[in-house]
């Protein structure tokens, strides 16, 4: 199965966060707890909005969160 | 696994059960005559209740093991795989209506037509629920 052609940080910027939690960044972003975790391990290509979403929830700009992964599909 | 994955496997059980055992005890030698019409409506009844209540169940243990996940919305993901499993449904369903079309040309029974299109339905199903099913195990 193809991986999307980018990673993610969101896994250390929810520690950064206080630990937030998948669920609780779930709640924030309007997904479920299992998406996050989808999305994190690279099994989930998230929507633009939710993308922009996350990242607004971290304060931090969207190429902070998503990185284009040269090597990846 | 989410309340709605889980709900997707309980449903792919429950109907493999349940016209497994349709198929299985269908009296075939009475198939071509009117009584096989009738055969189909007294099977079908039972199939529908064992359905309806073995999901009634189902969904209920479920909902009290983890009533948070049973009250969120359906998200992005779950509307995706939702999305590619009707699409992939819907070529048996093509395929099964052409056939029964043709066959009903070549003069086949009532009771014939009736199960071919019980087993269109289900097959459709089957995908359908499979490939959201396969694309929950899988992601992406």
């Amino acid at each position: 199965m193809a991986r999307p052609p980018f990673t993610n940080d969101i896994r250390t910027l929810r520690f950064l966060a206080g630990e937030m939690t998948q669920g609780d960044l779930g709640d924030r972003v309007g997904v479920t707890r299992q998406t996050i975790a989808a999305i994190e391990q690279g099994k989930y290509s998230p929507s633009l909005e939710v993308a922009f979403r996350i990242a607004h929830v971290f304060g931090k700009p969207l190429e902070t969160v998503f990185q284009w992964d040269e090597t990846g599909d | 696994m989410s309340f709605r994955e889980k709900i997707h496997w309980a449903t792919l059980a429950t109907m493999i059960l349940a016209f497994g055992w349709y198929f299985l005890v269908y009296p075939w030698q009475i198939v071509g005559s009117p009584a096989g019409v009738m055969a189909t409506a007294g099977l079908l009844v039972p199939v529908t209740i064992a359905i309806i209540a073995a999901m009634t169940v189902a969904t209920g243990f479920l909902a009290i093991r983890s009533p948070r996940d049973a009250d969120a919305r359906e998200d992005e993901r779950d509307r995706s795989f939702h999305m590619r499993g009707t699409h992939f449904g819907y070529y048996p369903l093509v395929v099964g209506i052409w056939l029964n079309i043709f066959l009903i040309f070549r003069d086949i029974g009532q009771a014939e037509q009736l199960n071919l299109m019980i087993a269109t339905l289900v097959v459709a199903e089957l995908v359908r629920i499979g490939t959201q099913l396969y694309f929950y195990r899988r992601g992406y």
